[in-house]
């Protein structure tokens, strides 16, 4: 088993008055995937926010608990949000590229985090992050037309592109497929076993074989609480709550 | 008790898995106690009915074999799903194959050339009877999802090893007697091996039992173990 990358403790979460999430403790190991699943709504977003901190910007939202990388307190006072944020990157379930050319939507993260400024550089970073994300063979000849113009599938890589474009250590994936067809779904599972190598990933899916394909560790989550976290293998082989075998069987009512 | 699945006509298909399981276990039991019937009363149109009936239990195991595809292919099933699945297509295996021993019994006793001796006749249908029992205890087991019988049926086993090697002396020691018993007692001791063979199906069926209940392998060592050497002495 690799070393702990992320350390959550008792992790509470309020949107005003109402708790999102109680009681959460939770280790993700670094260069592997870790899953999370559970039915809408029982917080797996909200849990992948704290681990870069997005929650900070939904104004009725507070977080207690304790969240480390590296064993550093990411909520600590003298965190840099903007430094925590380049390195863990997120990817979400709409592809979302900005409305500017392929080059410039990877360009841009680099540009502004002072990571590259010259174009050699530039042409450098876009290159490497388009082949890490599986996608610089179908674009090479297009570079400087929109990144709207893409599939849904070349614009989810080209997201994937765009994190890790600024070098992050982490990539947080909230239901990257759920608007990709199989074969795009493929591709992006089949990038994810490239990208472990060397990223720690974490992602929220609701397809379950897509959880028992990808990762090596599953959380499950119900109502809020971290009901049950083990080997993916044993999740959904012969987990050992009864919540939990409901859920992934498609029990739950 | 399980829960519903929350599509209806994923429980249905796991619940025809589950009474096509049964039905083929029920007529695996009459082919047995059948075939051990005609063997006591040497009744050879009996026993050309028995091997007539096999095909039943064949196109039972095709039906689950189909079926279980379908599952897989359609949901997925997962966990404890998953291992109902699976050992529905072993176990059902392991069905055919007792039938196919039991319907080997009533193709010796069809054949009305052979002669079989008396007194090894009976104690092979006793151990035919005993084998029915476990046959009995490991389906109980799997009606019941309950691992503790199915341990139980798993354990019974030691005692046909046992009654196999006592009629494996008495009929050696009937051919050394009377050498015209020898093609006789050689039928004989292959029916012998056939109901044998049962009992080791039966094992299997149990450890599957016990997979799905528990989602472990049954490790489990049987007590005794023929001794081919003592025999050989
Ligand atoms: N910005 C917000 N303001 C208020 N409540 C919120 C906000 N975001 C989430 N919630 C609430 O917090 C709870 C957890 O939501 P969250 O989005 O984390 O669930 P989820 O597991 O990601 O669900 P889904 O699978 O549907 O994406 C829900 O009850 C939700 O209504
Ligand atoms: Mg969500």
């Amino acid at each position: 088993m690799n070393k702990i990358k992320i350390s959550a403790k008792n992790i509470d979460v309020f949107y005003g008055d109402k708790q999102a999430l109680f009681d959460v403790s939770m280790d993700m190991y670094e260069k592997e995937v870790t899953a999370l699943i559970g039915p809408s709504g029982c917080g797996k977003s909200t849990f992948l926010r704290c681990i870069n901190r997005m929650n900070d910007v939904i104004d009725i939202c507070s977080v207690k608990g304790n969240v480390s990388i590296d064993g550093h307190d990411i909520y600590d006072k003298s965190i840099r949000v903007e430094s925590l944020r380049e390195s863990v990157g997120m990817v979400f379930q709409k592809p979302n590229p900005f409305p500017k050319s392929i080059y410039e939507n990877i360009a841009y993260g680099p540009r502004i985090h002072g990571i590259a400024n010259s174009k050699t550089d530039l042409d450098e970073i876009v290159e490497t992050s388009l082949q890490k994300a599986a996608l610089f063979d179908e674009v090479k000849d297009r570079l400087h037309q929109p990144g709207t113009g893409l599939s849904g599938g070349q614009q989810q890589r080209l997201c994937i592109a765009r994190a890790i474009s600024v070098n992050p250590e982490i990539i947080l994936m909230d239901e990257p497929c759920s608007a990709l067809d199989p074969i795009a779904t493929a591709k992006i599972e089949d990038l994810m076993s490239e990208l472990k190598k060397e990223f720690t990933i974490i992602i929220v899916t609701h397809s379950m074989q897509q959880a028992a394909r990808v990762s090596k560790n599953t959380g499950f989550f119900h109502l809020g609480k971290l009901i049950e976290v083990d080997s993916t293998d044993t999740i959904f082989s012969n987990p050992g709550n009864q919540k939990t075998q409901d859920y992934i069987t498609g029990r739950f009512g | 008790m399980m829960k519903d699945h929350i599509v209806s006509a994923y429980d249905a298909q796991l619940e025809l898995v589950n009474s096509n399981l049964i039905k083929m276990g029920g007529l695996v039991e009459d082919q047995l106690r059948n075939s051990l019937q005609s063997l006591s009363n040497k009744d050879t149109s009996f026993a050309e009915q028995i091997i007539f009936d096999d095909h039943k239990i064949n196109a039972l195991e095709k039906e689950i074999d189909a079926l279980t595809y379908k599952i897989i292919a359609m949901r997925q099933p997962l966990a404890n799903d998953l291992r109902v699945v699976l050992s529905a297509l072993s176990i059902s295996n392991d069905l055919e194959r007792m039938g196919d021993h039991a319907t080997n019994i009533a193709k010796r006793v069809a054949n009305v050339k052979i002669n079989l001796p008396d007194a090894p006749t009976i104690e092979i249908v006793k151990m035919g009877e005993d084998v029915q029992f476990m046959i009995k205890q490991v389906l109980d087991s799997f009606v019941k999802k309950s691992d503790k019988l199915a341990i139980k049926a798993w354990d019974s086993d030691v005692n046909i090893d046992d009654s196999y090697l006592n009629i494996y002396r008495e009929l050696l020691e009937t051919m050394a007697g009377n050498p015209d018993t020898i093609t006789g007692c050689s039928h004989l001791l292959s029916i012998a091996k056939n109901i044998e063979r049962i009992g080791d199906y039966v094992q299997n069926i149990a450890e599957d039992i016990h997979f799905i209940v528990t989602g472990q392998a049954l490790e489990r060592k049987s007590e005794k173990r023929i001794n081919w050497e003592e025999i050989n002495q």
